[in-house]
């Protein structure tokens, strides 16, 4: 049984499972939960960057009416710290200590009956500060230059040798702004103790790691804490760690002796659940005069909190992206008085891709060269690292079926040439080499007397579609009709699951999944192995197939029996089983994993005398390996590449320089980009199923990202001449001089 | 958000003096402002808050000569009247540009024009030196990161807020009237004159005493003659306020500028009049020279703080660039 065969439901897709609860506003958000007796908590922040706090004064809080509890360092119970995981370490716990480590840290929280008497008390704390000088820039030398802070750093071949040797190089530096994640949701987490049980409904992309560290915080078995997470308003990465809020909302509802919802405002959603580091990054990359690299040198600095970790690798995009014999690469982390960076859909690559691939585009310009044929002059047909094969790999037909799509002959390669009317048009494009990541999972599958399947996992569904492509995986690899099949998610009670991120849990999942079906297709199998009237009689997963809720012989179906007969036989409710997934070695199966690859063709216009830029159409062309549901991998990638055209456009987070604070922690000083700002997306899968796993999928949450930001500075050098190395292009950048 | 009386009168004087009687009173009509800065931003905190919305300030009426606004006719509803599609199409342009279309069917014409700066440093009760929220404390937004949708014009070391309304910038360049209604009675002021420039005092913004209330706009529909055009440059296409935008009025007769209206967003303290330039285009010939003659004479000492050194030539550029268009499109 293995999933490369024509199958009925998945492929095409199934319309999203949730979508009518989201449209009609009946999912339960986590910010929807409501308990009696629920009392609401709001949180007071620093707004000194560094020092600690000589006085806080809850007086006038504690006195308004309805307040409960105020909370801060003097009483708040001492917590212990979390678990470390593959993420890195847990958040140090909040109200520990009277220490001030960057703008925005929660100093206290206020309990009280109604969410509005909370927010004003919280109002009323008065906290003085004994300030300290803050580092706060990326280059200032007073905090730390962590060097291989992740222990990544490397390379292959003599790069010295390489640039000798190189008839061009090309040394540049980019850098990239601080993004802030900004899921359209609200952070909320409700709390409710019993006794020394706690259930929490907590906006997260991995439940099974909330619990873990609760119940460590807190002193707990693990069976003590449940988590939540039916419905997550978007994560982009801020949901992977156990932010203090989550802590303190749990800690709250212990103190009061009372359930406890605590929601974050929108300013707290910028200080309080990590954020794309900005990043500084110096390339050196040279070629031969024919276009074949000889050299390719990348260091990358990012910044990160005094106290706490992010593992990003930046650097790290330029290690396999293409085949160079003399590569060098390098990260570096600079501690900072800041808020924690931490994941946003495609860390690391986001930032890397835009400096790599704009160094291939200056590259290309300097050789007089397509920068698409430089791309595939250097085309890595195998790893190059390691001399593996891949996994999978079409990038080729990505660029090749991209180029076509979109009419890149058309591209006149003067600078400047293209027009309409007052614009200057542009054409640029990026290639992408997606890291694999996979993290071992489980899932449980059961089929009853009624006929109908019910598989589960403790995953999240972020907004993804992982509901959906989960129940068709499971319809299919049951045998049953979609509307006999229930997939259910997001309760750690459930089968362990690892974070919806990394663009790794579609590919965990769905192994999980099928290992959960074929085995409880064995134990079908097992019940009859001995029952002489039985057409399955000693047969194993391999002679069999499954459909219309009956396991039958693979090559003659008319003989097999359905499900429910086996089940009434064997006077049985129900048979379950369990199934895995683990993330397979490279070594051991002699290839090189792969993520998923893309290219982005992009086309923009550009008003030179007031600035303005516009993206008409952006095509992006993937290879995700197995899709398994179109519609809802087309959406992924519209979504990144629009989240792309942000980080490329718009997407800044400010922050004073004197006392650390972010200066525009709103939607509406913080711009994403909006309707109107996009133009035609067009996207096109290519490749086939990945080789690595069973069901062959590779994983498109985050593929659609990054490439954008440089095809766009690629086209605007076409366009107008500018080179851009610095993100976001904003309007001050394009106005021509006068 | 402090408890607070909530009161929802049926005639205006009652409403007036209502909020009169009590400095700790205001008004609130649409919101999309007030209950924002109480509630979001935590810097309003009135004891009492007296509901407009059932006042008999409603609807637009027009003669050939002037259009008339109810004060609590709202920013979708004046958009969508023939009248001013048809005589007064830059104003129609400057209020689509705003905001979003559920804003734009709460926020009314009277709240438009009181509207309160978006300077986020305004807008933070934690930040300390704002001299708008706290006369003579400073002001951060100075050497602000966030200074950059600030003003250039009327600005100086006390205050750089903006005065964000898209709408008050046709209106002021057309002379539109003030309806106001006060405890002594009403009275008329020209738009021009509503505003005061921060000065030593940026907390004080228009010349209204507390309680009054603004009833109805007039503005001047424009002669069949004249070419208009409101130009809105902004980094996202949408849902974003001004960095710079011109409304501009322009006669041309035989090649030469006859009469000339201009009006600047995205660049004063208050929504700006653009005398100087409009003495310039005045009685000169229409070309792309004069316009940039004009914009230069208008944008000639602008205050600027890093984050807002682009705007003089931004705002130059918008000028010449929207002159150019006015004067090339149909009337």
């Amino acid at each position: 049984m293995t999933m490369t065969e024509p199958t009925r439901v998945v492929g095409a897709g199934l319309d999203r499972v949730d979508g009518p609860l989201k449209v009609a506003g009946a999912a339960p958000y986590p910010s929807d939960v409501r308990y009696p007796a629920m009392a609401h908590a709001a949180l007071v922040r620093s707004t000194v960057a560094a020092g600690r706090i000589a006085a806080i004064d809850t007086a006038a809080a504690e006195a308004l009416p309805g307040v409960l509890a105020v909370l801060t360092h003097h009483n708040a119970p001492r917590l212990r710290p979390g678990p470390e995981n593959n993420l890195g370490p847990t958040p140090p716990p909040p109200l520990q200590d009277d220490r001030i480590l960057h703008n925005g840290q929660y100093v206290a929280v206020v309990v009280a009956e109604q969410a509005y008497q909370a927010t004003d008390a919280a109002r009323s704390v008065t906290v003085t500060y004994e300030r300290a000088e803050a580092a706060l820039d990326i280059d200032d030398d007073r905090g730390e230059l962590k060097i291989d802070p992740f222990g990544f750093d490397g390379g292959r071949g003599d790069l010295d040798a390489g640039l000798a040797a190189a008839d061009v190089v090309h040394e540049a530096t980019y850098t990239t702004a601080e993004n802030t994640n900004n899921p359209l949701g609200l952070f909320a987490t409700v709390a409710a103790w019993d006794g020394d049980r706690v259930t929490v409904h907590d906006s997260t992309q991995w439940t099974s790691n909330v619990r873990t560290t609760l119940a460590q915080v807190f002193g707990l078995p693990e069976e003590a804490v449940r988590v939540y997470a039916k419905y997550v308003g978007g994560g982009f990465g801020s949901g992977l760690r156990v932010w203090p809020h989550t802590v303190l909302a749990v800690l709250a509802a212990r103190v009061v002796g009372r359930p406890v919802k605590l929601v974050l405002s929108r300013p707290e959603m910028f200080t309080g659940v990590g954020h794309r580091p900005n990043t500084v990054q110096r390339i050196r990359i040279g070629a031969r005069r024919d276009g074949g690299l000889v050299a390719l040198d990348h260091e990358a600095v990012q910044t990160v909190a005094m106290e706490d970790e992010n593992p990003e690798p930046v650097a790290a995009v330029s290690a396999n992206a293409y085949a160079c014999p003399n590569v060098r690469y390098r990260d570096r982390q600079r501690r900072l008085h800041i808020p924690c960076p931490g994941s946003m859909r495609a860390p690391g690559e986001a930032q890397g891709n835009f400096g790599l691939e704009s160094a291939i585009d200056e590259l290309a310009h300097r050789l007089g060269m397509d920068p698409l044929e430089l791309r595939l002059r250097n085309y890595a047909e195998v790893q190059p690292q390691y001399g593996l094969p891949w996994s999978s790999k079409a990038l080729r037909e990505c660029y090749t079926v991209g180029a076509d799509r979109f009419g890149w002959s058309r591209r006149d390669p003067r600078i400047g040439a293209m027009r309409d009317g007052r614009w200057r048009v542009g054409y640029g494009m990026a290639g992408v080499s997606y890291l694999w990541w996979q993290m071992p999972c489980a899932a449980r599958a059961t089929i009853s007397r009624d006929g109908t399947g019910y598989v589960r996992s403790a995953a999240t569904d972020i907004g993804t579609g992982t509901y959906t492509v989960m129940w068709q995986l499971s319809a299919e690899l049951l045998g049953l009709d979609p509307d006999r099949v229930r997939f259910d998610l997001g309760d750690s009670d459930m089968p362990p699951a690892p974070q919806a991120g990394g663009s790794g849990l579609t590919g965990a999942l769905g192994n999980a999944v099928y290992d959960s079906c074929r085995n409880l297709l064995r134990r079908f199998l097992d019940r009859v192995a001995d029952d002489p009237g039985s057409p399955l009689r000693r047969c194993t997963v391999d002679d069999v197939a499954v459909s219309g809720g009956r396991i039958h012989h693979r090559t003659d179906p008319r003989r097999g029996e359905s499900y429910v007969a086996i089940l009434e036989r064997h006077r049985l409710d129900e048979l379950t089983a369990d199934g895995a997934s683990s993330p397979p070695e490279a070594q051991q199966v002699g290839m090189a994993p792969a993520g998923a690859f893309a290219a982005k063709f992009v086309e923009v216009h550009v008003d030179s005398e007031l600035g303005l830029i516009r993206i008409p159409r952006v095509l992006s062309v993937v290879d995700g390996g197995r899709i398994l549901n179109e519609k809802l991998a087309r959406s992924q990638i519209i979504g990144a590449t629009v989240g792309g055209i942000g980080q490329a456009l718009f997407e800044e987070t400010r922050t004073d320089a004197r006392t650390g604070r972010v200066a525009n922690a709103n939607l509406g000083d913080y711009l994403v980009p909006v309707q109107a700002d996009i133009g035609d997306l067009d996207v096109v899968f290519v490749g086939g199923p990945d080789r690595l796993t069973p069901v062959g999928t590779k994983g498109v949450g985050e593929v659609g990202l990054p490439g954008t930001a440089a095809a766009i500075a690629n086209a605007v050098h076409h366009a107008t001449g500018v080179r851009i190395r610095s993100l976001p292009i904003t309007l001050e950048q394009l106005i021509a001089p006068s | 958000m402090r408890p607070f009386e909530y009161l929802r009168p049926d005639d205006v004087g009652a409403a007036v003096a209502l909020v009169s009687a009590d400095p700790a009173a205001q008004y609130l009509a649409g919101g999309t402002t007030q209950v924002d800065l109480m509630l979001k931003d935590g810097i309003l905190d009135p004891e009492r808050l007296v509901d407009i919305t059932r006042l008999p300030l409603h609807g637009i009426t027009a003669d050939d000569r002037t259009l008339r606004v109810g004060a609590l006719t709202t920013m979708e509803e004046l958009a969508a009247d023939p009248t001013v599609a048809r005589r007064l199409p830059l104003v129609r342009t400057a209020l689509l540009a705003g905001a979003s279309a559920q804003l734009r069917n709460m926020a009314t014409i009277g709240g438009n024009l009181l509207q309160r700066t978006r300077c986020r440093y305004f807008r933070d009760p934690t930040v300390p030196d704002c001299n708008k929220r706290r006369p003579s404390s400073g002001c951060a937004a100075i050497t602000g990161a966030a200074a950059r949708m600030h003003a250039i014009l009327g600005a100086g070391e006390t205050c750089i807020a903006l005065h964000a309304s898209d709408l008050c910038v046709p209106l002021v360049a057309l002379d539109a009237v003030v309806e106001v209604r006060g405890v002594d009675g009403g009275r008329r002021i020209p738009l021009t004159e509503f505003y005061v420039l921060p000065g030593e005092r940026p907390d004080v913004e228009t010349v209204l005493r507390h309680g009054d209330l603004v009833t109805g706009v007039e503005v001047p529909l424009l002669p069949s003659t004249a070419r208009s055009l409101y130009l809105k440059v902004r980094d996202r296409a949408s849902y974003e306020f001004a960095l710079v935008s011109v409304a501009a009025v322009l006669t041309v007769e035989d090649g030469t500028i006859t009469e000339a209206r201009v009006g600047l967003g995205g660049v004063g303290t208050v929504p700006w009049r653009a005398r100087a330039a409009e003495a310039v285009l005045t009685g000169a010939a229409a070309t792309t020279a004069t316009y940039r003659w004009a914009a230069e004479a208008e944008i000639h000492d602008p205050f600027t703080v890093p984050g807002t050194a682009f705007k003089p030539e931004l705002a130059r550029r918008t000028m010449v660039r929207a002159l150019e268009t006015v004067v090339g499109d149909r009337p």
